[in-house]
């Protein structure tokens, strides 16, 4: 049993790294780095109290956020699903992303306190 | 409804004081003058004032010489002598350029100068200031400049302007009825309006309840805060204590509305607003009613007048104590208002006790009950002594001391007082179906009231009510209680109402509480660490800016959008959210230009290649 899940794992890490474009690993270690980031300060919250509970929320709500935004950047510019977005080029995919963060950074930073 | 307020001979002598003041000049000198003319008082020292009077004089301002004239006239034998051009200045002045104080003060003069006016001219000229000048103030002026014309004018007009005005009375809860110009204004209205109405012969289009409103009004005020708010009280206050049509009619009992054996009549004062007695008026009962029992006991009983007073022997009808309501009627005049007057009068008398008897009675009624009378106002010679098997009992009557009929008090109260503990509890005392007091004290029953304590206790009767004027407190006798069950006596604690309690301490809302710096310090580096695993990991993919073009808008791109970041921490530690959109949206849309430019540059070159 846990022999074939190590295989799958195995199988699915050389797939990845061998098939997908440099371009989405990037974003991928982005998406990572987030991923850690939230889990980090969920941890935190965890362990020593909800104190200032709104910046523990602006913390996490960015984190989850961001993490979000970069799924759908991710999404955007993957050749593969090139058939699903005619219409927006990954250049708009990048702008969209960034106009969106700007919201969000504008909420998180009235949340922070 | 009947008038709250007149002015009480004090007020009277007040107000003649404050216009007897020194006068300084000619204005104070026409107030006071006049003031106190209209109150009936006396001017002192006519010559003194004449003198004053021809000094201040100036033969060329209109207010001057109206002021100097009008007080000249009140006084005897002052006579101002009048020049031709002041004659000339004063005709002038009635014209519709002048204003209406102006015409008032002109034609007024002209008047009490003796000089002919143009009554038809002056009409004219008022009917044309009235339609500009607007105000309370310049109608009324109008009004008192119409009473100084010749009858046979056409003053209808201006009559008019009485119901107008009327009409611009603010109401007050029914009681007051005033322009919310002021005191000044009313009680100046009221005087005008009855100047015109007496000389015109036309009763005022106010109704009863109207006039005694004004009144209220008027005279609410006891202390006035000038000279010329004064004089207009003391107007008004003349004018209806004497004109044709309405005078209102004050009426209230000399002393308190009570009588008793010893003050067997009810003595009534009538009088005008100016505490004046109305001597020709006749005063009556229409009716008066007992308020507990609603029989009429008085039906067109008249007053008799004596000095001045209006006196009843309401005591020869031989009323039972208590409160009765009088109807009283002021007639003899068609001019008196508010005539008609509600009166609560108080029969009183004294109380008696009588067939004060005390008595042991056992519980089981096996011995029989030993009974002491006591008289009023002696106490009993030997104590009772009552313990848990038996009842203390009392029984009194008591008795109207005049008529014989047994009275029952609002306040029957039999008080025990513990002569060493100084505790003291009061019980009432009953009456039974043939008005006889009963008292009982059941000593088991009663012993959380003593406290259980054991003891001599003096017990007093307390007998008081409005209508008796001879309350009693008589120590009857003295009480032994003994009880079952003694507790060790508490201390009296005296009830402490009205000593400072005990401070509240304000406990402000708690800080939470926060972690130790340690830990908050080791978690931000912690969540700091992932960003040098982003770090690491895309140096390791080989990301590169190696395809950085330096044209102007991709720098601009990037300086704008560091200084949005930079601009997110300022809102952070320094702006609030309208400063932040505004900078934002500056920033951004530069930002937003260079961008789409870089990124347009970047999709051509990604299509080339």
């Amino acid at each position: 049993m846990s022999n074939s899940v190590i295989s799958v794992i195995s199988r699915f890490l050389e797939e990845y790294s061998s098939s997908t474009p440099n371009k989405l690993k990037v974003v991928d270690a982005y998406l990572l780095y987030i991923l850690l980031t939230g889990a980090l300060q969920f941890l935190y919250c965890l362990l020593v109290g909800t104190f200032p509970f709104n910046s523990f929320l602006s913390g996490f709500i960015s984190c989850v956020g961001s993490f979000i935004l970069a799924v759908c950047l991710r999404i955007q510019i993957n050749p593969q699903n090139k058939g699903e977005f005619l219409s927006i080029s990954p250049e708009r995919a990048f702008a969209d992303f960034l106009f969106a963060h700007t919201v969000l950074h504008l909420v998180v930073m009235n949340f922070i306190g | 409804l009947t008038p709250a307020h007149h002015l009480s001979l004090p007020d009277v002598a007040r107000l003649q004081s404050l216009l007897s003041q020194q006068f300084t000049d000619l204005e104070s000198a026409y107030y006071s003058v006049l003031g106190l003319t209209k109150l009936g008082a006396a001017v002192s020292d006519h010559k003194q004032v004449c003198r004053f009077i021809k000094s201040q004089l100036d033969p060329t301002s209109i207010d001057s010489v109206f002021f100097a004239a009008e007080a000249s006239q009140a006084i005897s034998g002052c006579e101002i002598p009048v020049s031709n051009e002041t004659r000339d200045i004063l005709l002038a002045a009635v014209s519709e350029d002048s204003t209406m104080t102006q015409i008032h003060r002109a034609v007024s003069a002209l008047s009490s100068l003796g000089l002919p006016v143009a009554s038809q001219e002056v009409v004219g000229a008022l009917t044309a200031r009235i339609n500009k000048e607007d105000n309370v103030m310049a109608i009324t002026s109008a009004l008192q400049t119409a009473a100084r014309l010749s009858k046979q004018a056409e003053l209808g007009g201006i009559l008019e302007e009485i119901e107008d005005l009327t009409a611009r009375l603010d109401d007050l809860g029914g009681i007051y009825l005033q322009f919310e110009e002021g005191l000044e204004a009313t009680a100046m209205f009221v005087t005008a309006a009855y100047s015109l109405s007496d000389h015109v012969d036309m009763e005022p289009p106010l109704k009863e309840d109207q006039v005694i409103q004004l009144v209220n009004s008027i005279f609410s005020k006891k202390s006035w805060d000038s000279l010329a708010e004064a004089f207009s009280v003391a107007s008004a206050a003349a004018a209806l204590s004497n004109n044709r049509f309405h005078v209102p009619v004050f009426v209230s009992a000399q002393g308190p509305a009570t009588v008793s054996h010893s003050q067997p009549t009810l003595q009534l004062l009538v009088t005008d607003v100016m505490s004046q007695p109305l001597a020709s008026a006749n005063v009556l009962v229409e009716s008066a009613y007992a308020v507990a029992s609603k029989s009429i006991i008085l039906n067109q009983a008249p007053f008799t007048l004596n000095d001045g007073v209006f006196e009843l022997n309401f005591m020869s009808k031989q009323p039972a104590s208590g409160y009765y309501q009088f109807t009283i009627a002021v007639t003899g005049d068609s001019r008196l208002v508010a005539n008609h007057v509600e009166l609560k009068v108080k029969v009183s008398t004294e109380v008696a006790v009588a067939n004060m008897d005390l008595s042991v009675v056992d519980k089981d009624q096996s011995i029989g009950t030993k009974t002491t009378r006591v008289d009023y106002p002696s106490k009993a010679k030997s104590s009772f002594t009552a313990d848990s098997h038996q009842n203390f009992a009392m029984s009194f009557q008591l008795v109207d001391v005049n008529t014989g009929v047994e009275l029952t008090p609002h306040q029957t109260f039999v008080r025990l007082h513990n002569q060493k503990t100084g505790q003291e509890v009061v019980f009432v005392a009953e009456p039974d179906s043939k008005n006889l007091y009963k008292f009982e004290l059941d000593t088991a029953e009663r012993k959380s009231e003593f406290d259980s304590i054991s003891g001599t206790y003096s017990l007093y009767l307390i007998v008081g009510d409005a209508t008796l004027e001879n309350p009693i407190l008589w120590n009857v006798a003295d009480v032994v209680l003994k009880f079952v069950d003694e507790e060790a006596p508490a201390t009296i604690q005296a009830k402490t109402l009205y000593v400072p309690k005990p401070e509240i301490q304000h406990l402000f809302r708690e800080p939470e509480k926060k972690p130790p710096t340690v830990v908050s310090n080791t978690f931000t580096a912690l969540v700091m660490s992932p960003f040098l695993l982003l770090l690491i990991l895309w140096f390791k993919l080989g990301a590169n800016i190696s395809n950085f073009s330096f044209s102007p808008s991709t720098i601009l791109f990037h300086v704008g959008h560091a200084a949005m970041l930079g601009l997110m921490y300022v809102y952070w530690t320094h702006l609030n959210m309208f400063q932040t959109l505004k900078y934002l949206a500056i920033i951004g849309g530069v930002t937003f230009l260079a961008g789409n430019r870089m990124l347009a540059q970047k999709a051509v070159k990604r299509y080339v290649s």
